[in-house]
């Protein structure tokens, strides 16, 4: 090709965006920035709970709102508060943008 | 430390144990312990046909850890008694 | 600043609020009951009333996929202690 200079990077003056905060900080940083938020949590069992985590203790006990019960995927129940057990919890994933 | 004391209360009455491997034991509760290990006197097994080898046996020592269900003598729960209990624990712990 | 609308601070709270109240609790072995919560401890040990216990017998031979509950057994108790190790979820009654 007879271009040879390539195109310059965006706006070189700004610094780049700080990166989110999903991909920094303590997994402490990361549950305390989940409550409130949409998220899913699965437990050990492979069962997914979908809600909004209204709170958490330091035994991974959960509470929340909201929450939909889904077994392999399809929905099997649905409540309008819940709490789970810490020892049942596998992990607590944001649905929703942090 | 709460269950513990419901328990105390209830010695000498009749309960129906069930265990995580199904086999459900009736008998007078001799003693509890803070795990919730439970004596019992006078057993009978429910389902003495599914469990021969238990019919010979007069009391047992059940640990606590392998309790799924106790069945309680309703007339003896103070219910009301129960949830004060209950309350009154939550805000000790929320103290601590 | 309440992290939620109900204003729980602690997930143990929602039971808290759930005495005295019929609760649906979701155990291990596939396995639920429902019942008139009246204590319970931060292991999750429970005394419930008026309990009926469902138990769900699943066909192993089905697919995988459409592994479902093919029947139900269902009982019912007076007045029982549930212990909390079997315990994965508990939800009170919809407060809306």
């Amino acid at each position: 090709m007879d271009e040879t200079t390539p195109p310059p990077p965006p706006n070189e003056a700004s610094p780049p965006p700080p990166p989110p905060i999903t991909t920094s900080g303590s997994p402490t940083d990361f549950l305390k920035g989940v409550v409130g938020k949409r998220v899913i949590v699965r437990l050990t069992s492979g069962v997914d709970y979908r809600g909004v985590l209204s709170c958490l203790d330091g035994y991974m006990n959960i509470a929340l709102e909201q929450t939909e019960e889904h077994v392999n995927g399809t929905l099997t129940n649905r409540y309008g508060d819940a709490f789970v057990r810490g020892n049942n919890v596998l992990y607590i994933s944001a649905a929703e943008a942090l | 430390m709460l269950i513990f004391s419901v328990f105390k209360t209830l010695t000498d009455q009749r309960v129906t144990v069930e265990l995580k491997n199904d086999l459900c034991i009736t008998g007078v509760l001799k003693s509890v312990d803070q795990f919730l290990n439970i004596r019992l006197d006078a057993i009978k097994v429910l389902d003495e046909a599914r469990h021969p080898h238990m019919m010979a046996i007069k009391n047992c020592f059940i640990r606590g850890s392998v309790v799924r269900y106790v069945q309680l003598p309703a007339e003896h729960v103070d219910t009301q008694l129960l949830e004060d209990a209950t309350r009154r624990e939550a805000a000790n712990q929320a103290k601590r | 600043m309440d992290p939620s609308s109900t204003g729980i601070q602690e997930p143990f709270d929602l039971i808290r609020l759930s005495l005295s109240e019929r609760v649906y609790v979701k155990l291990r072995g596939d396995r639920e009951v429902t019942g008139i919560l009246h204590a319970y401890d931060g292991h999750m040990n429970l005394i419930l009333s008026d309990v009926e216990e469902t138990i769900m017998i699943v066909d192993v031979d089905a697919p995988l996929e459409e592994r479902r509950a093919v029947k139900m057994a269902k009982r019912k108790m007076e007045m029982l202690f549930v212990r909390g190790d079997g315990v994965i979820l508990v939800s009170p009654p919809s407060r809306t």
